[in-house]
């Protein structure tokens, strides 16, 4: 079976629309969003509608959860919040139920750990090596006999490894097929759809299959000038356009 | 950028505006800069009090160069903070920030809100360490940016002079970005 992983859509639906082109081109059965369905870019509702209606497996970001409820909002920096703020105008209580209802850490087929920031923890980033191995020690104690944790959050495609010594490292990443160890722990991060910040414009995703468990990371082409066109309209901020482009 | 616009909440319940600077701010700008006292005002990196310098920073904002943020009580600034990038070379990823609050405002715990709301702009922009050098015998300085996460890294002993020409030493404090967003 192979799972497609996206994360970090934050309101790009060109980007989306491409992924998921892209993704229905191969043998799929099922899609998980790992988060930020909303947030920075112009298109917040048809995002939300689009995922409503594909009934692709959402977990909670931190900018679903502010899009709720604007004091989440409040340790955004100002570009952000003043991002969030427009998308919280635009989206209806029916889309803002949706997102509310969302859970931010949530345990698939009792063998895969999928979460937004951090397991637990929204909003917390895992960047480092200390990081990973915090989460680690999380899966071992928390969630016993789940080898593989899904995030996103950074905007950054990650694998992190911990092996059967305990010593956690990080994989290079390629687009080519990683097989993964299953002697080995797993915490993997596909990159962003809509916003990514590797220098790269492109919007990324994963594809996970699970016998023998293998990841690949993809990314595709979408319509850049168009999401740009669309924060400029909204009188976003205009970083928020050029960082598209740049993949700050 | 003029409606960019976030209320925060202080320490002793006030409210405060932040929002990004923008040339219609001059006056208000200029009249914060001369409220501020003279010992304040030694530590500044320009003449402050010279309307020209205010109306030059106002006239020629580039946010991709500096991004001036102000907290506005009422239409009164009371604290102002900028974040400083180098966009080529070996410190393009560094951040510098600058920050002055009115003494009214001290305790209160509006400095450490701006810096921290610097140090989410830097992870915005992609940046990864902020750096800041301030006097070392300006104690309530250090333990406002030590909150916002940064450490010290170095002191220079008689490193620069203040206004009266007296050496002071510099302490270099440094923030990584990163590791302030850990799980």
């Amino acid at each position: 079976m192979k799972v497609a992983f996206i994360s970090d859509i934050h309101s790009n639906i060109e980007a989306l629309k491409a992924v998921l082109d892209a993704i229905d081109q191969e043998d799929i059965s099922l899609i998980i969003n790992l988060g930020d369905l909303v947030g920075y870019n112009a298109s917040p509702v048809e995002c939300v509608d689009l995922v409503q209606g594909r009934q692709i497996i959402s977990i909670q970001g931190n900018h679903d959860r502010a899009a709720t409820e604007m004091k989440y909002a409040e340790s955004f920096n100002i570009l952000a919040y003043q991002a969030m703020k427009w998308s919280a105008n635009k989206l209806a209580p029916a889309h803002k139920r949706f997102l509310k209802k969302l859970e931010h850490t949530r345990v698939i087929w009792d063998r895969y750990l999928v979460f937004h920031g951090a397991p637990g923890n929204p909003d917390a980033y895992l960047f480092y090596l200390f990081q990973a191995k915090k989460a680690f020690n999380y899966m071992r104690k928390r969630t016993v006999g789940v080898r593989i944790g899904f995030f996103g959050h950074t905007h950054k495609r990650a694998v992190w490894q911990r092996d059967v010594r305990g010593k956690v490292s990080s994989l290079k990443i390629s687009e080519e097929n990683i097989l993964l160890d299953p002697e080995q722990m797993y915490l993997i991060n596909p990159g962003s759809v809509g916003q990514p910040r590797e220098h790269n414009w492109k919007a990324s995703y994963l594809i996970f299959s699970n016998e023998p468990e293998m990841i690949q990371f993809k990314s595709v082409s979408y319509d850049l000038h168009s999401a740009q066109a669309r924060i400029r309209n909204a009188k976003l901020p205009e970083y928020l356009a050029e960082r598209l482009e740049t993949g700050v | 950028m003029k409606d960019y616009k976030k209320e925060c909440k202080l320490k002793d319940g006030s409210i405060v505006l932040l929002r990004p600077l923008v040339a219609e701010d001059k006056e208000a700008l200029i009249n914060f800069f001369q409220s501020l006292p003279e010992d304040l005002r030694l530590y500044l990196r320009h003449d402050v009090t010279d309307v020209q310098i205010i109306e030059s920073w106002t006239k020629n904002i580039d946010y991709s160069r500096a991004f001036p943020i102000i907290a506005l009580d009422g239409e009164r600034i009371v604290g102002d903070v900028s974040l400083h990038r180098i966009p080529y070379g070996w410190k393009h990823h560094i951040g510098t920030v600058r920050v002055a609050v009115d003494p009214k405002y001290h305790h209160k715990g509006l400095g450490t809100l701006l810096i921290h709301e610097i140090v989410e702009l830097a992870a915005e922009f992609g940046l990864e360490k902020l750096w800041a050098e301030l006097p070392l015998d300006f104690p309530e300085a250090l333990s406002v940016f030590r909150k916002a996460g940064f450490s010290s890294k170095a002191v220079i002993e008689g490193l620069v002079k203040d206004l009266h020409g007296r050496s002071t030493d510099v302490i270099i404090m440094v923030c990584d970005i990163g590791t302030q967003y850990g799980f």
